[in-house]
């Protein structure tokens, strides 16, 4: 029963609306239902989403579990379903952020308590089900769904502006969505000049890459332009990122930490899914604007955070910035960039998260989010201080946690490609640093006053919702190498997609295995540069291909050891 | 050839057992009753790891000398896949590994061993957070940053290195604020962070170019390449093409911006005095004996990326002969002891740096480890003494403790001779040979720097040594000569209200008021608390646990502070007194071989570049060498010290030194603002980095959010407009329609009677009227 298949999957994803269509069921007094039947269900759909992650073949670049139902076979609609390694990591991320947005709900949540509950499971499944769709159409459906709780959860548990907020993410994504749609029913409308099929599968999309390439300049342009500002609406990338503030102040705690985490990962997955493998060429046509708003985003984002007066504040326009980092490694468009820009979205969903999380926290104590309210917490929230300085620490990217790891392959990758864009960006890094430790000491650090004072520490139940992150954190820090491996694949795959024989150059590897033997004895002067120049760089070169001079002789000697 | 490496089990152990005693402390600490316990983990996880490396270090030694090294793989830390770098494509896959070798050695060697001193010495310097519930805190973070400090030495790959590196960082951050009530020491912690962070942003770009050049982040393959890269004619990268030298040139510079940040060069330095915000024990042992000299031992490391770019050498000698004057002479005019010792650690590293700038490594590593000695048992013994005198930090108010604090002052003085490179201190050893290449090098026409810089270099080296035995010597005439002023014996009235009071302050000193001796005797078996003493009474060291009052009371004397405090002092002061032999002159051997010559640089020669041997210029004449030896620590030292001396002891009433301020107001000040280079960067870069941060709210918040909402608006208005346009265009012209047909219809209502021979008519009317028209057409 519990083997990875299509079945298991589509039960992980709709588990949750199950469980909302059950709670519908209840009488709307009972909270305390409300509260454990949806966490439960949440930890249910997580835990049999794990199974994925244990069967996932990381070997294979193809789609997995993948099965296709007709659906609207008219038009080519099919309801088809599968992933790759891209999309599991989202899709686990999803699973894994459910649980924790419902538990952190129990307090803040302090009216209607059936609707709010009902519409995060709906919530749920809606960002599950973009994850796993392998159909463009069915692709559409999903993103635009899922807006719709997202608007009842801010307009209705919201804070003062909340109806501003709401409507403003409503309709900015909107907007966004509908020039998508127009791409996605350019190409489909190509598709069918071209091969005379109707077919909305991703597959099929993706195989109209070279006939896209072959029409003329503006018109693929104008379809990049198209995909990408409906996805940078939704990461949101500079200048279309004002809602976001917005929408997570006015946001309850869970809504914020699912906007970040999940909400802004379906902007930067459409880049990864759609417009570079669809429209590779395009995309490098237009690959220095973007860079140029990338870059833009992680400094503007920065410099912006760091005189906010509202912690969330401080934090959403900190969301900016990190993904700037993202997309920056997306539009490198190497292995390194991609799959850092892929790890950056699961470690911003980790850290933005945990810091969310920790602003609720002292948001439910307080009822105020100003910075100048605070300080002197560590005092009396030992614990606290804690979890909150190590989502600070992961936050900007310190080593040994998830960000640094994330962060440095973004740079690394972007530096192959750009090293300008990788130099601004890592200035980027700097200012990380002072916004969030500049937060983090007018709000721990210091004198205490007396209302301070009488904050508690963390309760259990607050413990075990951070306690995931934090582990999760350090996991991706010290040992990123399994969620690498998942995406490895697929990455190759697609940077194939956008660079053709990228994987084919000179490998070097044997080269520096030889070297590596070499190693310290590489540092003595070679007898025949004796009468060489200086530093040794005006001799006679011996070309690249040999950089190791001397060959180590076969090593027949025993292990060091202690003899 | 022997091999180049040897596989080893234990290695990860070195790290990982000051990990596991943080680990622990960490996440029990806070409910251990007994910090005892806390101690134990502490200083046993330190300690173990101080005997393995011991170990290791023995095995090393056993090993043929080209293969003195040792490793371990323990995971592959993180393989990203193919990245094209210089040559092809390159999958190398970074691994969590360690490498022993003669360079990390030594250097795991001083970390482990003073770590396991100065963690020693903070159990009793921080006794009093044994009772406040953070003194687990405080031991947790020593043991985390002994792992990071750690990792940074022994990893085998630069990622690492920068790994230990931040982790290094944020301990820092953690222990700089460890008072975090304190403003103070809070907006210290952040400063060094962000200001490491600075440096880092050179660093990581640094080894993102060796990255693209060498397709490799591991030492030993970048070692075992080098050459071959050194020697290409040319590397084009990014479509840029340029020697070797020139790209090695930019790796190096990159780096060495690092180096500033972490090891507190010019233009980065200014966090390190304002560290001294945290416990003493944390400057001894990261803002003096290891994390600042990172940036030493990654260009150490380094070496070959350095060799091979002149430019980046003098960049890194500019630097850091700078750094030595300027730095030393800030301490000049410091009143804070640790201030001073702050100033004087800052210039030292400038010296190191010097060495290195001037290609001779193993001098610049040497000077690491004798200044590690030294001024760690400077650190301590400040620490001794500020805990001493209650937490006091101004000089003015010191005075006279050589009779009150023995050990400690007979530390402290023999570390001052060490700094002052007094014959045969180790100091003399180390600076004098990193003065001494320096001046070679311009000897020689420029070794690798040209001969100017190196010569420019020397004269501010020499006048920096020459403030550092000033400073030194005023430091130990102003503290330990005298009276003590600080019970109000004061004739010259040279106490002050101590500004310094408080910075590295414990909190509330809650104790009774009671005479130590009387006390002693009374509660030394009693005593249950753990509230730790300053023992006068030696025999009794082992009974701790007497609480005692530092009160401020007039007439009441500091006195020598308990074994767990004076011993650590004393270790390293013994060791800043004979270290030096280790890296006995060459020259000095020819006419005195007492100790076998040059064991440090011979011992470290396996792992640095060696060019060809070619000869630049001529040798020095061996009379230069002993003359400059002669004259530095016979006249030039003793003269400095013999000046300090004259004015701060000879004269007990500091008339002098007044005079001088009194004939040089400016320079006076200027000097004691240190320059007022705070204020500048606060001008010049962070207020207008917040002003622009303000302003681009302002265009978030007013531009790009506004034309969202006006995009709302004019959305709003349309909509308006469309409804008006509806009232009364559209729908207006239906009701015009309506009305018009209304009012026709009276007119044709008429015409429909009802009555048949009206149809008739009209009939035969339009059938006229249809022939008429037909007939016409």
């Amino acid at each position: 029963m519990f083997t990875a298949n299509t079945t298991l999957m589509l039960v992980a994803t709709f588990l949750p609306l199950l469980g909302a269509l059950v709670l519908l069921l209840v009488p709307k007094d009972q909270r305390r239902v409300f509260e454990i039947g949806s966490l439960l269900v949440m930890i249910a759909s997580f835990l049999l989403s794990a199974i994925f992650w244990f069967a996932y073949d990381r070997t294979s670049d193809a789609v997995q579990w993948a099965h296709a139902w007709n659906w609207i076979p008219a038009i080519g609609v099919k309801f088809s379903v599968g992933m790759d390694g891209i999309s599991l990591l989202l899709w686990l991320l999803t699973t894994f952020i459910g649980p924790i947005a419902i538990a952190c709900s129990f307090s803040s949540i302090t009216e209607r308590h059936k609707e709010y509950y009902i519409w995060m499971l709906v919530l749920q499944t809606a960002m599950l089900g973009v994850f796993i769709t392998q159909d463009m159409f069915l692709f559409y459906l999903f993103w635009e769904v899922m807006l719709v709780p997202m608007y009842f959860l801010i307009a209705i548990w919201g804070g003062p502006q909340k109806l501003y907020a709401a409507i403003k993410l409503f309709l900015y994504t909107l907007a966004g969505g509908v020039l998508m749609l127009v791409a996605i029913l350019a190409i489909y409308f190509l598709q069918h000049q071209a091969t005379g099929a109707y077919d909305f599968s991703l597959a099929s999309f993706q195989a109209m890459a070279p006939i896209i390439a072959q029409q003329s300049k503006t018109y693929q342009i104008l379809l990049a332009l198209a995909f990408f500002i409906g996805f940078a609406i939704k990461v949101p990338m500079f200048p279309f990122h004002t809602w976001l503030p917005d929408a997570h102040v006015q946001a309850p705690t869970a809504g914020s930490v699912i906007l970040a985490a999940i909400l802004l990962k379906m902007g930067t997955y459409g880049f990864v899914r759609f417009l570079l493998p669809i429209l590779p060429d395009a995309t490098k046509m237009l690959l220095k604007p973007f860079l140029i708003l990338s870059l833009i985003g992680i400094i503007y984002g920065a410099l912006v955070a760091m005189i906010q007066k509202d912690m969330k504040k401080l934090v959403a326009y900190s969301s900016v910035s990190h993904l700037g980092i993202c997309m920056l490694g997306l539009f490198a468009l190497n292995p390194y960039g991609i799959k850092g820009g892929m790890l950056q979205m699961i470690n911003h969903g980790i850290s933005t998260s945990g810091l969310f999380l920790a602003v609720g926290v002292v948001y439910e104590r307080r009822h105020t989010r100003m910075i100048a309210d605070f300080g002197g917490l560590s005092k009396n929230m030992p614990i606290y201080a804690t979890i909150f300085m190590i989502m600070t620490m992961s936050s900007l990217g310190l080593p040994l946690l998830n960000g640094f790891i994330g962060e440095g392959v973004v740079l690394m990758g972007a530096f192959q490609a750009f090293p300008w864009a990788a130099v601004v960006a890592t200035l980027g890094i700097i200012l990380g640093a002072a916004y969030l430790l500049w937060m983090y000491q007018r709000v721990m650090f210091g004198s205490i006053t007396p209302v301070n004072e009488k904050m508690a520490d963390l309760n259990l139940r607050e413990v075990l919702y951070f306690a995931p992150l934090v582990v999760v954190a350090f996991w991706i820090g010290m040992y990123p190498k399994p969620v690498m491996d998942v995406m490895d694949a697929p990455v190759k795959k697609l940077v194939e997609q956008i660079t053709p024989g990228f994987h084919a150059a000179q490998a070097l590897a044997a080269q520096q295995a030889a070297a590596a033997k070499v190693g310290m004895q590489g540092m003595a002067a070679p007898a025949h540069h004796e009468e060489s120049a200086p530093a040794g760089h005006e001799a006679a070169p011996a070309g690249h291909e040999a950089p190791v001079h001397e060959t180590p002789a076969p090593e027949t000697h025993g292990h060091g050891g202690g003899h | 050839m022997t091999a180049a490496s040897h596989p080893s089990s234990y290695l990860w152990l070195i790290p990982f057992l000051p990990f596991f005693g943080f680990l622990i402390n960490g996440l029990s600490g806070r409910k251990l009753r007994n910090t005892k316990v806390v101690d134990f983990f502490a200083l046993g996880s330190v300690g173990v790891a101080f005997l393995l490396t011991l170990w290791h270090f023995i095995q090393l030694a056993g090993l043929p000398a080209d293969g003195r090294s040792l490793h371990q793989t323990l995971w592959t830390w993180f393989d990203v896949g193919g990245a094209r770098v210089l040559g092809g494509l390159t999958t190398y896959k970074v691994a969590w590994a360690y490498k022993f070798d003669v360079l990390s050695g030594c250097m795991a060697l001083l970390v482990s061993g003073a770590g396991f001193l100065i963690h020693l010495f903070s159990t009793g310097y921080m006794a009093e957070e044994r009772n406040d519930g953070r003194y687990y805190r405080f031991m947790a973070y020593l043991n985390l940053f002994v792992f990071s400090m750690l990792n940074l030495v022994l990893g085998a790959n630069i990622l690492m290195m920068f790994l230990g590196w931040e982790g290094v960082g944020l301990c820092s951050y953690l222990l700089i604020g460890f008072y975090f009530e304190k403003e103070f020491a809070a907006v210290a912690g952040k400063k060094a962070f962000v200001t490491n962070r600075i440096g880092d942003f050179g660093f990581m770009l640094g080894f993102f170019l060796i990255f693209q050049v060498f397709g490799t982040l591991d030492y030993d393959t970048l070692m075992g390449s080098v050459r071959g890269i050194a020697t290409l004619p040319a590397i084009t990268l990014y479509g840029h093409t340029a020697s070797p030298t020139w790209w090695f040139n930019v790796i190096g510079c990159c780096l060495f911006v690092g180096a500033m940040g972490k090891s507190a060069q010019i233009p980065l330095y200014v966090w390190l005095p304002d560290a001294m915000a945290g416990p003493t024990p944390v400057s001894a042992l990261i803002h003096a004996a290891t994390m600042v000299t990172s940036g030493l031992y990654m260009i150490t490391r380094l070496n070959f990326i350095y060799v091979n770019a002149p430019v980046a050498l003098a960049v890194v000698l500019a630097f850091g002969s700078l750094t030595a004057f300027v730095a030393a002479t800030m301490g000049l005019a410091q009143y804070d002891i640790k201030k001073v010792l702050a100033y004087s650690t800052v210039s030292q590293l400038g010296f190191m740096f010097m060495g290195m700038g001037a290609g001779a490594f193993s001098a610049g590593m040497f000077h690491v480890f004798t200044h590690a000695f030294f001024k760690a048992s400077l650190f301590l013994g400040s620490g001794a003494v500020i805990a001493a005198c209650h937490h006091e930090q101004d000089m003015r108010n010191m005075g006279g403790l050589k009779k009150l604090m023995p050990i400690t002052a007979m530390s402290m003085i023999l570390a001052t001779f060490a700094i002052a490179g007094i014959f045969p201190f180790s100091g003399f050893f180390s600076k004098d040979e990193i003065l001494w290449k320096v001046f070679e090098g311009w000897y020689q026409h420029g070794h690798y720097t040209g001969p100017t810089l190196n010569l420019v270099a020397w004269i501010l080296g020499m006048l920096g040594a020459f403030c550092t035995a000033f400073y030194m010597t005023r430091l130990i005439a102003m503290t330990f000569y005298g009276n003590y002023r600080g019970a109000g014996d004061d004739p010259y009235n040279l106490t002050v209200q101590s500004e310094a009071h408080g910075h590295d302050d414990h909190a509330a000193h809650g104790h009774g008021g009671h005479d130590a001796h009387d006390a002693h005797g009374a509660h030394a078996h009693a005593a249950v608390h753990e509230d730790h003493a300053h023992e006068l009474d030696q025999a009794h060291n082992h009974h701790t646990d007497n609480p005692e009052d530092h009160d401020f009371v007039a007439g009441h004397h500091p006195h020598e502070v308990s074994w767990r405090m004076w011993l650590p002092v004393a270790i390293l002061a013994g060791l800043a007194v004979v270290g030096g032999f280790l890296n006995y002159p060459e020259s000095l051997h020819r006419i005195l071989p007492i100790v076998p010559a040059e064991l440090f640089s011979k011992w470290i020669e396996p792992l640095l570049y060696q060019t060809a041997p070619v000869h630049h210029g001529e040798h020095v004449p061996p009379a230069i060498e002993y003359g400059l030896m002669a004259w530095a620590t016979l006249v030039w030292a003793p003269a400095a010290m013999g000046l300090a001396w004259w004015i701060y002891k000879v004269d007990p009433s500091w008339s002098r030194a007044k005079a001088f301020v009194a004939r040089f107001p400016n320079l006076y000040r200027w000097v004691n603002a240190k320059y007022y280079v705070d204020e500048f960067y606060e001008a010049a870069l962070i207020e207008p980095i917040k002003r622009f941060s303000a302003q681009l709210w302002s265009f978030d918040t007013w531009v790009v959010d506004g034309m969202v909402n006006g995009a709302a608006r004019v959305t709003l208005l349309w909509a308006r407009l469309s409804h008006w346009i509806d009232e009364y265009l559209v729908d207006g012209t239906v009701d015009l329609v309506e009305y018009i047909v209304q009012e026709t219809s009276q007119v044709f209502r008429g015409v429909q009677s009802g009555r048949v021979q009206h149809y008739a008519f009209v009939m035969i009317l339009g059938f006229l009227v249809i022939a008429f028209w037909k007939f016409l057409v």
